[in-house]
């Protein structure tokens, strides 16, 4: 018990932190709702350091602190740290602002349990805690699209909900039980597995954002303030594929379920790009782009149990696309939500302009950036599981891409009316300054620390 | 001292450093840029100095990167790379002392342009596939953005073109390389080119991959036609560095990665590929001679030459005898040098005269060899050794080529026709621009200037000696082609 808790160490602190910052929240205490909420992310990150190799569970199986749930805290707690704060240099001294930050870190504690699950039961509350979490933020600013964008996330994610718990109630009548480690007893009732895994994909994949999945994600994104739609592009998402990652591991390989995912990763990343190629809204521009790169990431969830860089992959695509986002969502709260705003922002801001334009090539994955680095590993993964085909389809989706991104890049570097630029303040300073650091530098150092 | 890392990161670093500096004045910027070129000219002597070695790479630099899948920075030499690192260093200074004179945003041009030397000289140095290919890619955003910000009337055009079609071009590579990864478990290319990884269908796929992105950089034919757009909308330096250097990724390409790592795809390929290449030769010559825009006419003689030096190399492929292989070889590596030397004087000339006259267009001009002698003379010089005239740099180079193609494959001969029309191309664009009756508006046109002599004259020279005597040059392409080709 006593080893179990200490293992915990991380989770538990942050959910201690998060009742703090609620109360502290209840004394309208703002700034120090975001002190403690920084701090107990900069703990729970150097907690979990000496964990990194650990390969066991806790409480019976039923949650693991393994390299997946280690490298994920290791990308989801700085990356919270980074979301918390963008969400104060946009909302200081609006109303209820403390309330933000202790959700953010709550939903933060739902993606941890996500990406250590080893039970359905864990699994199910990491999905609801991240869930009503996340519905409170995104219709934060109480005005109609906000509402709007709200309602739509809380019913889709109910219904999405609603249907993995069925669904996995089928796992648990062939498994015999509700740790994903037995789900090897599957092999042979290809309905009951195949049936539980449309409901995993349902409820996992509509948090990744996959197609068919993904109607939320760009009212949503649009609705809620910029930061909140940067935080839940990220940290839900990459959870949502720790998730995968944790329990596709265990299921067999069989009655063809990878080729199923091979064509939502296909059909995702493309149908993201097409999509994003006519937006003119920044912010949707982008919430497509996510629905895209959710696609590249799911290319890692197909070569799972095949492929052993396939979890590798998984990670640190995860953690590119963690930095670039963030890095891109925060050059937009400096800019402004429509593409018109980035005109001549290369000239006027020319440091911002460079880190824009790094997340942009990021994203693309032109090297030596993070992200590419990421997609090599994805598409390796994917070409040495047997999806070659996945991984060209991938390669040419990056051209889709380059049109994407370059429709950013080029009016930034057309000339504008000059006017001096509002400084940004520091906080957003910090968060670009710290994401383009990681997109430009860890590329490189990415492999020599990954196991 | 490991002078390959200092001599390709060097212009990184000094971009780097004049990000950061206080004063990033244009004068400043451009001072920054001809000490860092020049430092690399002066650091590939050295490594020109302490030679290549006839079996394998030589003064190779190895750090481990990626332990679990085996890709490690690794760089090293042979002589079909060491004579494009030492062309990649003398074009960049002299682009840089070229370029001196740009005033607007100097420091951001100086530093995409020290970026894209970093590219070039990693891509030639580069052992390593995925090293490679990063340093392959970054060459791409770096010209990107050259000719979308200092480009002339429809550069943003262009440059999406450009970019959008080299992306596209360069992803099968990607392909290509991970399938070697798969087929060896390493990234290190001495492995590839010494087993062969693939085999059969494999290595088709793979070859047809590699090919196509080569193809899309040398230019050939079909896949050219991002290349007159580039050229006519790059700023001077921009086309030179494109023309002398980057075009070289491809046939550098062509001989290191599919010539070496797929050998017997490529020689069942040959044919295909050899017709590509007269293919290329002629219609390139042929598309020149319609161009009355000069820029865009030199664009165009370089998919001819480059269609030479893609028949050299699938000649070797084709030929039985090992003496017909090393020719071809040679000719094809002497051949990417030569065009470098003298399309880069040739953009460099007519960029001269385009700064004058603001117009490219032949019938625009008329009797300047009379006004501007110094500029009429090295235009002519070059313009005859680009047609290959015995005595200039093209000369050896394409005498091998034929030689070759005449011994293995003789019916590629027939590309010897785009000489012909070379030449009369070069003759009516000399004709039209440098002699006739002199155009009253150009009356007071100004000679070339001492910076812009000083830019012209060491292309010059080197284009005279390389066509007198190629030894030296030969001597170091050759140690390393007999290997390859016996």
């Amino acid at each position: 018990m006593g080893r179990d808790l200490a293992l915990l160490g991380p989770e538990l602190l942050l959910a201690g932190a998060a009742m703090l910052m609620i109360v502290a929240e209840m004394a309208r205490a703002a700034r120090l709702v975001l002190a403690i909420g920084l701090t107990a992310l900069a703990l729970s990150t150097a907690l979990t350091l000496p964990m990194l190799d650990a390969e066991t569970s806790v409480f019976g199986g039923t949650y693991r602190i393994d390299a997946i749930a280690g490298w994920a805290k290791l990308i989801l707690l700085p990356g919270t740290a980074l979301a918390l704060l963008m969400a104060r240099a946009e909302i200081a001294g609006r109303d209820r602002e403390g309330s933000v930050y202790a959700l953010i870190v709550l939903v933060t504690l739902g993606a941890l349990m996500l990406s250590g699950a080893g039970d359905m039961m864990v699994l199910v509350i990491g999905v609801v805690l991240t869930g009503l979490g996340s519905f409170a933020l995104v219709a934060y600013p109480r005005d109609d699209a906000a509402t709007e964008a709200g309602m739509k996330y809380l019913v889709f994610g109910s219904v999405t909900g609603s249907v993995m718990i069925y669904g996995l109630t089928f796992w648990f009548g062939g498994a015999g039980s509700t740790l994903f480690s037995e789900l090897g007893q599957l092999r042979g009732q290809t309905l009951v597995l195949i049936a539980g895994l449309i409901a995993v994909i349902a409820g996992l994949g509509y948090k990744a954002a996959l197609v068919p999945f993904h109607f939320w994600a760009p009212d949503a994104y649009d609705g809620a303030p910029v930061s909140v739609a940067a935080y839940l592009s990220v940290i839900t998402k990459a959870a949502a594929f720790f998730a995968f990652a944790q329990v596709l591991r265990d299921l067999p390989r069989e009655a063809g379920w990878p080729v199923a995912l091979a064509l939502i990763s296909a059909a995702t990343m493309t149908y993201g790009y097409l999509a994003a190629l006519v937006q003119t809204n920044l912010v949707r521009l982008i919430a497509y782009s996510s629905v895209a790169q959710s696609g590249y990431l799911l290319m890692g969830v197909v070569a799972l149990g095949v492929s052993p860089i396939a979890v590798p992959a998984i990670l640190i695509f995860a953690a590119a696309y963690v930095a670039m986002n963030l890095g891109a969502f925060a050059v937009i709260m400096v800019a402004g939500r429509s593409l018109a705003d980035l005109e001549g922002i290369g000239r006027s801001r020319p440091w911002f302009g460079v880190a824009m334009v790094v997340f942009l090539l990021s994203l693309t994955g032109i090297p030596p950036l993070f992200g590419f680095v990421g997609k090599v590993y994805l598409f390796m993964a994917a070409v040495e599981a047997g999806f070659l085909w996945l991984a060209v389809i991938g390669i040419l989706n990056s051209v889709l891409a380059l049109g994407v991104y370059l429709r950013m890049v080029v009016p930034m570097y057309r000339t504008a009316e000059a006017g001096a630029p509002d400084p940004a303040g520091l906080p957003l300073a910090t968060v670009i300054a710290a994401t383009a650091g990681a997109t430009l530098g860890l590329g490189v150092l990415a492999g020599m620390f990954l196991p | 001292m490991p002078l390959l890392t200092i001599a390709t990161f060097l212009p990184i670093l000094a971009g780097l450093a004049l990000m950061v500096l206080p004063d990033r004045s244009a004068r400043i910027a451009h001072r920054v840029s001809i000490g860092a070129t020049g430092a690399v000219f002066l650091i590939t002597l050295a490594i020109w100095a302490r030679g290549i070695s006839p079996d394998g790479f030589a003064q190779v630099e190895e750090i481990a990167w990626i332990r679990a899948i085996g890709a490690a920075y690794r760089l090293g030499l042979d002589g079909l790379s060491l004579p494009l690192v030492l062309l990649t260093s003398v074009l960049f200074l002299l682009s840089a002392i070229y370029s001196a004179r740009i005033g607007e945003r100097a420091a951001s041009y100086v530093v995409l342009m020290l970026m894209l030397e970093t590219a070039a000289l990693g891509t030639f140095m580069a052992l390593d596939g995925l090293l490679f290919y990063v340093f392959f890619e970054v060459s791409l955003v770096g010209m990107y953005f050259m000719i979308a910000g200092w480009g002339y009337e429809d550069r943003q055009r262009a440059a999406l073109m450009f970019f959008l079609y080299t992306l596209l071009g360069s992803l099968p590579l990607l392909l290509a390389i991970i399938g070697l990864y798969l087929g060896s478990g390493t990234f290190d290319m001495r492995a590839w080119i010494d087993a062969p990884p693939l085999t059969g269908i494999a290595a088709m796929l793979a070859l047809i991959a590699m090919l196509f992105t080569f193809a899309v950089k040398i230019p050939a034919f079909p896949v050219h036609t991002w290349l007159p757009a580039a050229h006519v909308q790059a700023p001077t330096a921009g086309s030179v560095i494109l023309a002398g250097v980057m075009l070289k990724f491809g046939t550098y390409g062509l001989v290191r990665f599919a010539y070496l790592m797929t050998p017997e795809a490529f020689a069942r390929a040959g044919q295909v590929i050899l017709a590509f290449g007269v293919v290329s030769a002629l219609y390139g010559a042929f598309a020149a001679l319609a161009q009355t825009d000069l820029k865009k006419m030199i664009a165009y003689t370089s998919v001819n030459h480059m269609g030479y030096v893609v028949m050299g190399v699938a000649v070797a492929a084709l030929a039985s005898d090992p003496r017909t292989r090393t020719i071809g070889l040679d000719g094809a590596t002497l051949q990417m040098v030569s065009h470098g030397l003298v399309t880069g004087a040739l953009f460099f000339l007519v960029g001269m005269l385009q700064d004058r006259a603001h117009s490219r267009g032949m019938a625009d001009f008329g009797g300047l060899l009379g006004r501007v002698p110094w500029l009429g003379w090295a235009f002519v010089l070059s313009a005859f050794a680009s047609l290959g005239l015995p005595g200039l740099a093209h000369f050896p180079a394409e005498f091998q080529i034929f030689l070759a193609t005449l011994n293995g494959m003789p019916w590629g001969i027939v590309a010897i026709l785009a000489i012909v029309v070379t030449a009369a191309l070069y003759l009516r664009a000399i004709a039209a621009v440098f002699l006739g009756e002199a155009n009253p508006k150009w009356a007071d046109m100004p000679d070339l200037d001492r910076r812009e002599k000083l830019v012209v004259v060491p292309l010059l020279i080197l284009t005279v000696l390389v066509g007198i005597a190629p030894g030296w040059l030969i001597d170091m392409i050759h140690t390393t082609m007999t290997r390859i080709g016996g």
